[in-house]
């Protein structure tokens, strides 16, 4: 039991020292945002349910703090990328298409820059 | 479930929906069956519900076992692509170089409610390589780490199409 609990504890710590190195090498803004939210949500969950199996009657609190976790993480990620992506922050020179910025020109009004 | 037919137009049916969830979290939170705080739950995850089912009508959700059933679809198919998104980007975080090619691109929504809409775009933007950068009357624009695709129809059917179809079910 204990030993599950700590496995699943040990892979979440995991993927949120992915998340951090995602952060430091990801070439621009927008990438950053995407690695950090999908490597530490997945983390945040295996933590969350690796401490349901040391405490089996905090299970249900759990799943909810989980479940705040799910609901929150995209929404602030979708919040910074928007901002960033309205006051021009550089893409990666890789980067193949921005529909949005056409869209914004095309319309002539531009962003809320 | 929650066919309470509307009082005053201003839209209570989504009153029970509400209530009800406000009501099993104040009970987990909690705890405890013990009676007072079964009745201040009550009281008080009602009088939330009734403002916010007033104020908007994000609530309406007819729950219907079918309904149900595509939820809880949705649920199994949305954690698959969790954990295959971030077995993804580890394979891009620990690579020795870094070889993508982001970009934005639009894709086509179908989904009409509000409340649809916001689990659509949380899914998206916690599967592969893609986030929701923002939407504009049907479309969406979303961020693609690693675009395959410029066709708006293409990047539907490769982003949008395995989530949507159940979520087209629970909230139309």
């Amino acid at each position: 039991m204990e030993l599950t609990g700590s496995i699943l504890v040990l892979t979440g710590a995991f993927f949120l020292f992915s998340a951090g190195l995602g952060l430091l090498r990801m070439p621009d803004t927008f990438t950053r945002i995407q690695a950090g939210t999908k490597a530490s949500t997945l983390g945040n969950i295996l933590v969350l349910a690796g401490l349901g199996f040391y405490h089996p009657d905090w299970a249900l609190k759990l799943l909810v703090v989980a479940y705040f976790v799910l609901m929150t993480n995209p929404l602030s990620s979708h919040a910074l990328s928007r901002a960033a992506h309205a006051i021009r922050t550089p893409m990666a020179p890789s980067t193949m298409v921005d529909a949005l910025r056409e869209e914004g020109d095309r319309q002539g009004n531009g962003d809320v820059s | 479930m929650n066919e309470q037919a509307p009082t005053d137009g201003k839209g209570i049916r989504g009153l029970p929906v509400l209530w009800l969830l406000l009501f099993i979290l104040w009970l987990i939170v909690n705890a405890s069956l013990a009676t007072p705080i079964l009745i201040t739950g009550a009281v008080i995850s009602f009088a939330i519900a009734l403002i916010f089912a007033r104020r908007s009508n994000v609530w309406h959700i007819a729950v219907t076992p079918r309904s149900a059933w595509h939820f809880l679809t949705y649920t199994s198919v949305f954690f698959t692509e969790l954990v295959k998104a971030n077995l993804n980007m580890l394979r891009y975080v620990y690579s020795p170089r870094i070889d993508i090619h982001p970009g934005i691109v639009r894709v086509r929504i179908r989904l009409k409610s509000p409340i649809g809409r916001l689990a659509l775009s949380n899914s998206i933007a916690l599967t592969p390589g893609s986030l929701v950068m923002d939407v504009r009357g049907e479309t969406m624009f979303v961020h693609w780490l690693d675009v395959k695709t410029t066709d708006p129809d293409q990047a539907t059917e490769m982003i949008v199409a395995p989530f949507e179809k159940h979520l087209e079910a629970v909230f139309g």
